[in-house]
């Protein structure tokens, strides 16, 4: 059934390939991770290392660092392998 | 094969063509569609984002972001239409300026 999938790069596929390298996770809300990937499931729960957490709010940007996180997949809205830290803005 | 259908949208038509995506909270991208899968996971490559008004958080600010090659998660993914021949129109049940609409 999937044979036929004429995609020619699947997600999953993409966010396997991240495992091990610096990953930016941006969540549903005003929330974005960029860490290291240590794995994830089928729901895109994933474990991630070295993490800094940026919380973009009214006063400003919040940075939280973290070195060990189980990250839920319910609140991930776009994943950016590779990781180039939310800087620019 | 005839018999039941695999998908309701068929994405296989958008593939290396240009895509808007809204998400859910109010996120929107566009970006070359590079892959998919039946979850509605999305691989887009050059995205942009389109950032909000910090004080209203449902307009687009004219900001864009560079995100590249990154993947939509398909539960958190609302909307997709092509670009091309997809254009926004203004709002034909707003009343203009000033105005003031009456609900009974």
């Amino acid at each position: 059934m999937s044979q036929n999938n004429p995609s020619q790069l699947l997600p999953s596929e993409l966010i396997d390939r991240c495992i091990g390298s610096k990953i930016w996770v941006i969540m549903k809300g005003d929330k974005e991770l960029v860490g290291t990937l240590c794995g994830f499931d089928v729901y895109v729960n994933m474990v991630l290392e070295d993490v800094t957490e940026y919380e973009y709010t009214a006063e400003g940007r919040r940075i939280t660092k973290l070195d060990q996180i189980l990250l839920n997949g319910n609140n991930i809205a776009i994943l950016v392998p590779g990781g180039s830290p939310p800087d620019a803005a | 094969m005839s018999g039941r259908k695999e998908t309701v949208l068929d994405l296989a038509k958008f593939v290396d063509k240009g895509v808007q995506v809204k998400l859910t909270g109010g996120r929107q991208v566009t970006g070359t569609l590079k892959g998919y899968d039946q979850l509605l996971n999305l691989v887009l490559d050059e995205a942009i984002e389109f950032e909000r008004e910090q004080d209203d958080p449902l307009k687009l600010s004219a900001k864009t972001r560079q995100l590249g090659l990154i993947v939509c998660r398909g539960t958190a993914v609302m909307l997709v239409s092509p670009t091309e021949g997809t254009e926004e129109i203004k709002n034909p049940f707003q009343e203009a300026d000033g105005e003031q609409t009456t609900r009974s």
